[in-house]
């Protein structure tokens, strides 16, 4: 099950941050800090080599408790989500591209700056949807 | 709004980006005057001056549209032939007074608000789709009908429609400009 997700800006301050009231918030956080560095090493070893179209960047790092899958968008906005090993996600690719199709819709309204933090009703309802497990249409 | 490639007519623009456009003039209109108040009376002088233009347009257009006689058809022609062109929405025609003189707009889907999330400091106050009461009232003018017209309910503000009021003042007479006979 989906315990944390987070979307970072392009330089890298926290845009918004969820995570499941079960779990310890600021060890999410330490989890996800990390898993910037990694993310950062990915985006700048991939060259040519990288398909430019694949934004989805799979699993980041293992560690025993936690899967941590990471995305990062054109303009560099970067999600990450972590879930718990006990419940994996059948499709992270899915979960990831919402969270893209959510945060495009924040984009579009002309009262959000990007880089501003995420206040947004609408946005927060889907991704707290998303983190439970429920598909949105 | 998808086409297919090489068919898009050079006279059309995407929604998005219209939606696009208004949201970002409406934002700094906001940051400029900063003042919703001020932002509502600007948005309204600016349809009004789109307004007086527009209706030449839209009879040049519209062969099919006569002389109105009645406000009923006035609502009619504005709803299923004025925004349909424009904006391609038909809004509903609601709320008769029982004077007949005063009727209400409902709007279902309104394209200038896609996206759109009104900041908390203006959530009471701003008029997001102001422009459209300026068009209206600025349209009406050129064909010689006074009319107030002014939002009274917006989803954006969490109202459960967005509807707007227009009430008829008077058919305006053209005047001699002063110092003729």
């Amino acid at each position: 099950a989906v315990v944390s997700t987070q979307s970072t800006g392009k330089d890298n301050c926290p845009l918004y941050v969820a995570t499941d009231p079960t779990e310890d918030a600021l060890k999410m956080h330490f989890l996800v800090h990390t898993s910037i560095d990694v993310i950062e090493e990915k985006l700048s070893s991939a060259t040519a080599a990288n398909d430019p179209r694949d934004l989805y960047l799979g699993q980041l790092y293992p560690n025993e408790d936690y899967r941590i899958y990471g995305y990062v968008t054109n303009t560099k906005i970067k999600i990450v989500v972590i879930e718990t090993i006990s419940n994996p996600l059948k499709d992270a690719r899915q979960v990831f591209s919402q969270v893209h199709s959510a945060y495009i819709s924040l984009v579009c309204n002309p009262f959000y700056s990007p880089g501003e933090t995420i206040t947004s009703q609408p946005f927060l309802q889907t991704v707290t949807a998303l983190m439970r497990g429920k598909a949105i249409a | 709004m998808s086409r297919g490639r090489g068919a898009v007519d050079p006279k059309r623009v995407s929604s998005e980006l219209f939606s696009l456009t208004y949201g970002c003039m409406v934002a700094q209109l906001l940051k400029d005057f900063e003042n919703p108040e001020e932002v509502n009376k600007q948005l309204e002088t600016m349809g009004y001056n789109i307004g007086v233009r527009l209706i030449d347009d839209f009879l040049a257009h519209s062969p099919s549209v006569t002389r109105c006689s009645t406000l009923e058809e006035v609502a009619e022609v504005l709803c299923k032939q004025g925004f349909k062109m424009f904006l391609g929405i038909v809004p509903e025609v609601r709320n008769w007074s029982s004077a007949k003189d005063e009727f209400s707009l409902v709007i279902t889907e309104n394209p200038l608000a896609e996206y759109v999330e009104l900041p908390p400091h203006c959530q009471d106050c701003l008029w997001y789709s102001n422009i459209i009461c300026g068009v209206i009232r600025g349209a009406l003018e050129m064909v010689q009908m006074d009319v107030k017209c002014s939002f009274v309910g917006d989803t954006l503000r969490g109202n459960d429609s967005t509807e707007i009021r227009i009430k008829f003042v008077k058919i305006l007479e053209d005047s001699l400009p002063a110092g003729e006979d």
